[in-house]
């Protein structure tokens, strides 16, 4: 042994009692006794040991780089934009956030988690200063008219094949995003959208997006604006309210809906085509179908990865899961898809250790794992941190969640009816439309992609707002009683927490797991506690 | 010969001497989550009273 891993080990154990992993195993607090009460404000860091504190501190460091060149690039816009939209400021919650979504982790899993995340900070930060410093109402910049902003559930890949024009998902940054960092910002929307008239009981995250509409709070750039097709009354409702507010010449791109039928792609390709067709036409340029090849490769390398990950998901060796998995491959996925190469060098780098850990038989997380769990759940599972905590307070390990089941097939970059087919299949299996929006088939998945995975356990998120799924939560019951998965259905308000609260989400598991299954919390601290007040 | 050894190992325990105060310094921020709760008491505060304020147009268009 080297001695300056004696010198560590010395130092670990001398400071062991500051470890929450190590209070909770001994019964003298947890991860909750750092914490001010409600705030969510710790009132210091996590101590996770020697090593890992400092790969914690030395990923912290990199994200605030990435934010101080986020400022330094565009910095009076920054500014504008702090100034003139209450969701920027919610943006300063991202190290919190940050923390919270890896609390308890250590090792590999941290790396790979911390690998990630900043995949994810440097895309953002880089769109948050391109958009600010382009934005129409804060005075516009030289690439105003370069954009073309898109409803962010439609996967832009398909609009690369714009030489020098830049897609922006409109919706990304003042409603998405924002909403996992800080469960205060979507209420003041949803309200705003209320006191214009518009109904209550609607899907709170379509309602935020109209309350940001309302209260002119996208930033404006381009010429004309995508908008899509969602099979729900709230989704099709703030369509038509955020293109009425814009005034942007729109194109809805209806892809469809029920697109596992094999007459689905001739449709939806045609849609992709028109959607082609009208953007040469208000830009007045042609589509390239080379440059389209190049983002297209970069996102069939992803998918290989992806895949080749997926086979080491199913053992009880790897080293990525839970909200560093589920996050990430969503971000990636729905918001940089093909058209971010930085992302395929961090999954080069993560597939080559979640190898080498599967080769150690590497039991992440301290081998406390006593549940594999397969999670259907949108944007109320990142802002309550939900898979970091069921882990650290259950031991239940989210193996996949929906998010990253999206389009997964490879694109053929040779020929182009080949090319269309294909990017018409990975269009159609997006956010939502790949969920709840598409068809019976896509929910009753979830016991297939549940035992593909190997996991014993179903987390099932039930949008209490969203007439779809409500329909089908008597029929999922069944099925998981008689298929024998342990099954919970967490009820939320997706984005609204006043209705349904963390502590109230967290309950369903805590109700499950002790009087079901008579299982002892990992960490008592954090069986029940009150963070109303956190972001 | 001799100065330049001189000049440079001087130049290097500057260096090394500021590499150390801002380590320390930041290190000190980060375990005592010192931005989270300037954000979270002083800068948010501050902004929401602001974005309260804003007027926002109300017309139904």
């Amino acid at each position: 042994m080297k001695f300056t891993d004696k010198l560590i080990g010395a130092v670990d154990k001398k400071l062991e009692r500051f470890d929450p992993l190590w209070q909770a195993e001994h019964g003298v607090g947890g991860q909750r006794s750092r914490y001010l009460d409600k705030t969510g404000v710790a009132k210091w860091r996590e101590w996770r040991g020697v090593k890992d504190t400092f790969y914690d501190y030395s990923a912290w460091l990199k994200n605030l780089a990435a934010m101080a060149g986020m400022v330094a690039s565009a910095p009076l816009p920054i500014l504008k934009g702090f100034w003139e939209y209450r969701w920027m400021g919610s943006y300063l919650g991202t190290f919190m956030f940050i923390d919270r979504l890896f609390e308890g982790y250590r090792g590999t899993e941290l790396r790979i988690a911390h690998m990630n995340m900043y995949g994810i900070v440097q895309n953002l930060t880089k769109k948050i200063a391109f958009i600010l410093a382009n934005d129409k109402r804060l005075g516009g910049g030289p690439d105003s008219d370069k954009c073309i902003p898109f409803d962010e559930t439609i996967p832009p890949l398909f609009l690369k094949g714009f030489k020098g024009l830049t897609p922006v998902p409109m919706q990304t940054l003042p409603e998405f995003i924002i909403c996992d960092i800080d469960q205060h910002i979507e209420p003041y929307y949803i309200d705003v959208a209320e006191s214009f008239g518009l109904a209550a009981d609607v899907c709170s995250r379509c309602a935020a997006e109209a309350g940001v509409a309302l209260d002119d709070a996208f930033p404006i750039l381009g010429k004309v604006m995508l908008s899509t097709n969602m099979p729900c009354n709230a989704s099709e409702a703030t369509s038509m309210f955020q293109r009425r507010r814009i005034g942007l010449p729109d194109f809805p791109v209806t892809m469809a809906m029920q697109h596992a039928e094999k007459e689905a792609i001739s449709y939806s390709r045609q849609e992709l085509l028109n959607a082609i067709a009208f953007v040469e036409e208000h830009y007045g340029v042609k589509y390239d179908w080379d440059t389209f090849y190049k983002y297209a490769e970069i996102m069939n390398e992803q998918n290989a990865i992806e895949l080749e990950k997926w086979e080491i998901f199913k053992t009880p060796y790897s080293a990525l899961s839970g909200i560093a998995e589920t996050l990430y491959k969503l971000y990636e996925w729905q918001s940089a898809n093909g058209a971010d190469p930085y992302f395929n060098k961090i999954d080069r780098k993560v597939i080559e250790i979640m190898r080498q850990a599967y080769e150690d038989k590497y039991r992440p997380f301290g081998g406390r794992t006593r549940h594999r769990a397969f999670l259907w759940g949108p944007s109320a599972v990142y802002y309550t941190d939900f898979p970091t905590w069921t882990q650290n307070c259950w031991g239940i390990t989210i193996v996949l969640n929906m998010d990253s089941t999206m389009g997964y097939n490879q694109i053929d970059t040779s020929d182009r009816e080949k090319a269309l087919d294909d990017l018409t299949a990975l269009e159609q299996r997006a956010t939502m439309r790949h969920h709840a929006v598409g068809g019976w088939d896509n929910v009753n998945a979830v016991w297939d992609w549940a035992k593909k995975f190997n996991c014993d356990m179903v987390l099932m998120n039930d949008n209490i707002a969203c007439k779809g799924m409500l329909g089908v939560h008597a029929m999922m019951e069944e099925q998981a009683r008689g298929l024998g998965f342990h099954f919970i259905f967490i009820e939320h308000d997706l984005e609204d927490s006043r209705t349904v609260s963390r502590q109230d989400m967290r309950n369903c598991v805590n109700n499950y797991m002790s009087v079901v299954l008579n299982e002892k919390p990992l960490d008592p601290t954090i069986v029940e506690f009150d963070d109303s007040a956190a972001y | 010969m001799k100065n330049v050894l001189a000049f440079l190992l001087k130049l290097l325990g500057k260096i090394a001497l500021v590499a150390l105060i801002l380590f320390a310094a930041t290190f000190a921020l980060y375990i005592t989550n010192g931005e989270n709760k300037l954000i979270y008491y002083v800068i948010r505060p501050f902004l929401n009273k602001h974005y309260d304020a804003q007027v926002r147009d109300k017309r139904i268009v």
